[in-house]
């Protein structure tokens, strides 16, 4: 027990220490701020995975970590998708998964965004134009945010999240 | 025990009837055998307690228009001195049909039905002839590796429905899990057969990931395809490009510089810590222990800014190019490595002593989740996973590559199989890692960091490569095709060879310790589907 407390209290707060990132290439559209608002400060994120080579994953789950810690900003990640508000898609859509990305697009309620997370979501990355995919995500399902990268690092992630949440927060004055 | 060699005079002892041309592949003694036999040498090769051979890789080659036929090889590791031996079999002209080995070698299982996907050759006596990576959507006869078939196609959809194993009996239900699972991980799909809470049957149905990668490849240069092979796997992208990178250095005869060989292990074993403290973290997670989650997410996160530093990448990407290096490591860089894995291990240290004074985490991971020995065996397992099912296999000791010729690892062995064991196998490798890290800073000898570029090789030529990536043994094959062309690559991930076998370390448990079980194996759904 003490040995836990003494670890503790020796780590601090370790929040927020991450290198600075540039502002992302494409800023998030008027529209998709707009969409965003009726979500004002509490915005619960599930992921979808469609063929992407792990790398988006492994970066929103360093969002969740202490360092980045996105809750501390009202984002949650959901477990279902009947409990989201914004869909994160990664990955080229592969004719696998094609299917099951529509589907979970049907079991979220509306109102609703999707991000678009990666390069590969974007445009397909390295793999495209292969017999196994698809094509981007916004060929299947609408997209309205886009954060480029391969993989985009955790602080750009939460850059464009800000973005979505700044605009609630000047709406709101 | 034999080596290569002497296993190759055993087999040819035991088969005095049977034709066979003897011959080696860059060192790799190879035996050529009509496809009939086989099953038998395999057989023998598996089975015979002077030779012991694991299947290693098994794969298939197409190779229109040269030539009109297919190519069956067969890679064992023999078990003692882990040395490799190679079959191969021809399928000429129409012939679509071949033995199939999995009866006698279980470890074949997959491999066969995927070749029976990708190429549509027939694995006849196969005990389960499902579709692996077509689902049942995919039309008729659409085989992506076949040279006919177009790699930018469209597919059309069919119908389809794909037979899971069906339990019966009284209370016996079945527990759906994904593709699209509850947490931010891969997709890919589980079926749990229960009956209350012990898990009768696990049946892992996979391949919703596959994007076509070892197509993809078939439409690139040797030279330029590295960009991709970081892409199999995000978090392995280090061990696939070294990988690649190898296989192709030997086509083209290209001897690495020493420093580049060295910066190579250092970004492994920088890959290999990363993800060895985050599984623990995430192993803890799984138990509701958030607090050792908390502070190795904390330590991962540390080690992913360093690689940023070091190199722009927070997954060391674009750091390895066919020849060597992309980048070197300053002096002041490589003090800064050295300064931040002694900050990071002296903390390890003090969470590894608050992890194990916690009963009711330690009690959760022993006995949960064990893989035997002899099932490890039968799947021909190895990785960490296997090093905690008593596999004493480690490619850094075993077949060196980089530098591991002059900076060897220790290698962990546990026997027990649990999701403890397979913590353990981690944590050892963690100070391990950082102990190689510093010994590879020290010996690091100056010079280039690149190799010039040689000539392309003759169309036909092919070498295998292996790396010991952090889940384990990352295979490639690379034959080289026209104008400096891939004419084929194989790529093996370690959670290709392991998925079948996590649905044996399921059965027994309780539905609650299947993620946990899971998360101790951590898997790559990427590296698996392609």
């Amino acid at each position: 027990m003490f040995r836990i407390i003494k670890k503790s209290l020796s780590t601090g707060v370790v929040t927020g220490h991450y290198p600075a990132v540039k502002s992302p290439s494409e800023p998030v559209s008027r529209e998709a701020i707009e969409k965003a608002k009726p979500f004002r400060r509490s915005l619960t994120i599930r992921e979808v995975d469609t063929g992407s080579c792990n790398a988006c994953e492994m970066e929103m789950n360093a969002l969740t970590n202490s360092i980045y810690d996105v809750e501390r900003f009202g984002v949650h990640i959901a477990a279902s998708p009947r409990h989201t508000d914004a869909l994160v898609v990664t990955g080229p859509v592969t004719v696998n998964m094609e299917r099951a990305l529509k589907d979970v697009y049907k079991q979220t309620a509306d109102p609703k965004i999707v991000i678009a997370l990666g390069d590969c979501a974007i445009n397909c990355g390295v793999f495209k134009g292969s017999y196994a995919v698809t094509g981007p995500v916004e060929r299947h399902i609408p997209v309205d945010v886009r954060i480029a990268g391969c993989p985009p690092r955790p602080a750009e992630i939460l850059a464009v999240l800000d973005m979505l949440r700044g605009a609630r927060t000047e709406a709101d004055k | 025990m034999p080596d290569g060699q002497t296993a190759v005079a055993r087999v040819q002892e035991a088969f005095p009837q049977t034709v066979m041309q003897v011959g080696s592949m860059h060192g790799v003694p190879m035996l050529r055998l009509h496809k009939q036999d086989v099953p038998a040498v395999a057989r023998y090769i598996h089975t015979d307690p002077q030779v012991l051979g694991s299947l290693s890789l098994l794969w298939a080659v197409d190779h229109r228009p040269r030539e009109a036929r297919y190519e069956l090889c067969y890679l064992f590791t023999l078990a003692e001195r882990k040395d490799w031996l190679l079959l191969s079999s021809d399928l000429a002209g129409g012939e679509r049909e071949f033995a199939s080995i999995t009866p006698v070698v279980h470890a074949a299982k997959w491999y066969e039905r995927e070749i029976r996907d990708l190429f549509g050759l027939i694995p006849v006596g196969h005990p389960d002839m499902r579709r692996l990576v077509r689902h049942e959507h995919w039309p008729k006869g659409s085989h992506p590796l076949k040279k006919d078939f177009v790699w930018d196609q469209v597919l059309e959809r069919v119908q389809g429905e794909y037979a899971y194993r069906k339990m019966h009996g009284d209370g016996v239900f079945e527990i759906p899990v994904g593709p699209i699972h509850a947490g931010v991980i891969e997709s890919g799909h589980f079926r749990l057969s229960v009956a209350g809470e012990p898990i009768l049957q696990l049946e892992v149905r996979h391949f919703w990931k596959h994007r076509g990668v070892e197509k993809l490849f078939e439409q690139q240069r040797l030279t330029e395809a590295v960009p991709l092979a970081e892409r199999v796997s995000g978090d392995t992208s280090v061990g696939h490009s070294v990988a690649y990178c190898q296989a192709v250095e030997t086509l083209l005869g290209m001897t690495v510089p020493p420093r580049a060989r060295y910066l190579r292990s250092l970004f492994l074993e920088l890959e290999r810590l990363h993800n060895h403290i985050g599984d623990v973290g995430a192993i803890c997670n799984d138990t509701a222990y958030a607090l050792a989650h908390a502070h190795c997410g904390r330590l991962k996160e540390q080690l992913m800014q360093l690689n940023d530093r070091l190199t722009g990448s927070r997954f060391l990407r674009g750091v390895n190019r066919v020849g060597g290096v992309v980048l070197d490591l300053s002096g002041p860089q490589l003090s800064q490595v050295d300064a931040e894995l002694h900050a990071i291990e002296r903390e390890f240290v003090e969470i590894e002593t608050i992890l194990f004074a916690n009963a009711s985490l330690t009690e959760r991971l022993e006995n949960t989740g064990v893989l035997s020995e002899h099932t490890a065996w039968d799947h021909a397992v190895m990785g960490v996973v296997g090093r905690a099912s008593g596999v004493d296999r480690d490619l850094r000791r075993d077949r060196p590559f980089a530098a591991y010729h002059e900076c060897q690892p220790k290698v962990a062995v546990y026997r027990y199989g649990d999701v403890r064991a397979r913590m353990r196998v981690r944590l050892d490798e963690v100070h391990d890692s950082i102990r190689l890290i510093h010994t590879l800073r020290r010996q690091l000898p100056t010079g280039p960091v690149v190799a010039l570029s040689v000539d392309p090789p003759t169309p036909g030529q092919w070498a295998i490569s292996a790396v010991e990536g952090w889940r384990g043994e990352i295979l490639y094959v690379v034959m080289a095709g026209e104008e400096g062309r891939i004419h084929r690559c194989k790529v093996r991930d370690p959670s290709f060879v392991h998925w079948p076998a996590i649905q044996w370390a399921a059965v027994g448990n309780i539905v609650p310790d299947f993620p946990l079980i899971n998360k101790s194996f951590n898997l790559s759904y990427a590296g698996n589907d392609l």
